[in-house]
C-alpha cells in the first residue's frame, strides 16, 4: 500500500450499509434490515457502526461500536457486535451447554459436536456466533470440531465464578 | 477525618456524617436495558440466589449482595453496569430524550455516558469527550460491553471543546472526590481547601464552555462527588448570568439545598436550587448536582 493511501485510510470513511450487510448476510444469514438505522465507517482495518444521525464536524476518536476487523481473511466480527446483531443469525452458530458455555467464557478451546438433527447447526470453518440458553455469548472460531473462544481478555470469566 | 471539620456548619447531623465515612459501601449496579429487560435480569439473579435490593428512587438501580460484582457473568455480558448509586443521579437530572444531541464533557469511564445512551434507547447522538488517551480505553470498553451504538468519543480539552450546539450537556467535573471515601478510604485525608481552589479554576472553565456549547433553553448539568463548596456552589455561581438554576427533586432520595453562606461570604439565594447528597441521609456516597437552563 502506498504511503498516501494508508494516510487516507487512517480517517473514518463512510461505507454504504449494504456493503456491510452483505457480508453479515453471507456468513451468518442475518437479514439486511437488521442494519438499517445505523451508519457505517471504515478506519484502517476496522468497520464501525453508529446510530444513523447527523454527525457534527469534530475530530473523532471512535464512532459508535467497532463491529468488524478486516485485518485477516476471513473478516472477523467483534464479540460486542455479535451480542447486538448475532441473535438474528441463522447459520454458523453454535449452542453450548452450561459447562461448555463457562469454558467458552473463560477463553478456552474445546471440542464440540454439532447437533446434526438441527438445521441451524450447519457450521462451516471460521467465525461463529456462540449461544447459551438462547443468548449470544460472543464470537468463536470453529474448525475441525474445535471451538476457540474469541472473548476479549478483559471480558473473560475467571474459573472461580462468584455468583455464577 | 479532620479535613471534614470545615463542613461542620453546613452538613446536617455532622457527627453521623463523620461516622458513616468509615462504613464501606455495598456494591450497586444499573440494569442495562439496551441488553436485557429488568424483569429478566431480576429472574436471573433470583435463579442464581444473588441477593439484591432495588433503589427506592430508581427501579433500574440495584444494591447487590455479592463480593465481587464486577466478575458476575451479568456484568461481563453487559446486562448490568457496576455503578455507585448517586452516580446515577446526574443523567436522571439531565433527562436526555431519544434523538437529541448530548455532550458528556468529562466522560470516562462512561458510567453516566452509557446511562444517557440507554435513556435515549441508542438513538440520537452522545458525544463522550475524554482528553486523556489512557482513560479513553475504559470508556470505549464500557460502551462496547454495554451494547452502546449512539456514542462517539472525542479527545478535546473540555475547556476548548470547539463546537455545538447541544440540546443538553453534562459536566461531571474532575473533583477532589471526597464523596468517594466509603469506596476508597483515604480520599478525604488527601483533600483540602487549597486543592479545591486549584480544581475550581478548571471546573469554572469547563462549566463556562459547557454553557457556551448549549442551545438557548437547553440544559446543563454540573455534578461532582465532593462536598467542597469551592468546587460546587462557587463554580456554579460563575455562570448565573448566562443560565438559571432549576430545582432538583428526586422522589425517594433525600437531598439538602445548596449553601448560600460560605467563609463569611453571602452567596446568591438561587444556589439553594442545587442539590447536595450526603452519605448518612441515604446510605450512599456523597454528590453535588446543579441543573441549569441556558438563557
Amino acid at each position: 500500500m502506498s504511503p498516501s493511501s494508508s494516510r487516507i485510510r487512517n480517517v473514518f470513511e463512510p461505507l454504504p450499509a449494504s456493503e456491510v450487510a452483505v457480508l453479515w448476510q453471507s456468513r451468518f444469514g442475518i437479514p439486511e434490515e437488521v442494519f438499517s438505522g445505523y451508519q457505517f465507517f471504515r478506519k484502517a482495518k476496522s468497520i464501525w457502526a453508529i446510530s444513523d444521525t447527523a454527525l457534527p464536524r469534530l475530530s473523532f476518536e471512535s464512532l459508535g461500536m467497532r463491529i468488524m476487523n478486516l485485518k485477516d481473511q476471513p473478516w472477523k466480527p467483534t464479540t460486542c457486535a455479535l451480542q447486538v446483531f448475532g441473535k438474528h443469525a441463522t447459520r454458523n452458530l453454535v449452542h453450548l451447554d452450561e459447562n461448555q458455555a463457562l469454558h467458552f467464557l473463560e477463553g478456552g478451546t474445546q471440542e464440540i459436536e454439532p447437533d446434526l438433527k438441527s438445521d441451524s447447526s450447519y457450521v462451516e470453518m471460521g467465525y461463529v456466533v456462540v449461544f447459551y440458553r438462547g443468548e449470544v455469548l460472543g464470537c468463536g472460531l470453529y474448525s475441525h470440531g474445535k471451538l476457540v473462544s474469541q472473548i476479549p481478555k478483559e471480558r473473560r470469566a475467571s474459573s472461580e465464578q462468584p455468583g455464577r | 477525618m479532620d479535613n471534614l471539620e470545615r463542613y461542620r456548619d453546613i452538613v446536617p447531623d455532622y457527627e453521623a456524617f463523620k461516622a458513616i465515612q468509615r462504613l464501606p459501601l455495598f456494591g450497586s449496579c444499573r440494569i442495562n436495558t439496551l441488553k436485557i429487560q429488568r424483569a429478566k435480569l431480576l429472574e436471573r439473579l433470583e435463579e442464581k440466589g444473588i441477593g439484591y435490593r432495588a433503589f427506592g428512587w430508581y427501579p433500574l438501580g440495584l444494591k447487590l449482595d455479592v463480593e465481587s460484582p464486577g466478575k458476575m457473568l451479568e456484568n461481563l455480558l453487559g446486562y448490568i453496569h457496576i455503578q455507585e448509586e448517586l452516580s446515577m443521579v446526574p443523567p436522571m437530572v439531565l433527562d436526555p430524550q431519544p434523538g437529541e444531541m448530548i455532550l458528556d464533557l468529562c466522560a470516562s469511564p462512561g458510567s453516566k455516558t452509557t446511562q444517557i445512551s440507554q435513556m435515549m434507547n441508542n438513538r440520537g447522538l452522545v458525544i463522550a469527550n475524554e482528553p486523556s488517551l489512557a482513560r479513553v480505553a475504559p470508556l470505549r470498553s464500557n460502551c462496547e460491553r454495554l451494547g452502546v451504538l449512539n456514542v462517539a468519543i472525542t479527545r478535546y480539552d473540555g475547556r476548548d471543546f470547539p463546537r455545538g450546539p447541544f440540546d443538553r450537556v453534562l459536566v461531571d467535573a474532575p473533583c477532589s472526590s471526597e464523596g468517594r471515601e466509603r469506596k476508597g478510604p483515604g480520599t478525604i485525608s488527601r483533600s483540602n481547601c487549597t486543592k479545591s481552589l486549584e480544581l475550581q479554576k478548571l471546573q469554572i472553565r469547563l462549566l463556562q464552555n459547557a454553557v457556551r456549547l448549549t442551545k438557548p433553553g437547553g440544559v446543563v448539568v454540573y455534578s461532582t462527588c465532593t462536598y467542597a463548596p469551592e468546587e460546587n456552589e462557587l463554580v456554579v455561581r460563575a455562570v448565573l448570568d448566562e443560565a438559571r438554576l432549576e430545582e432538583i427533586t428526586i422522589e425517594g432520595l433525600q437531598s439538602c439545598p445548596g449553601i448560600t453562606q460560605w467563609s463569611g461570604e453571602t452567596l446568591s439565594d438561587d444556589l439553594m436550587r442545587c442539590a447536595r447528597y450526603y452519605p448518612h441521609l441515604n446510605d450512599t456516597g456523597g454528590f453535588f448536582v446543579a441543573k441549569l437552563i441556558k438563557n
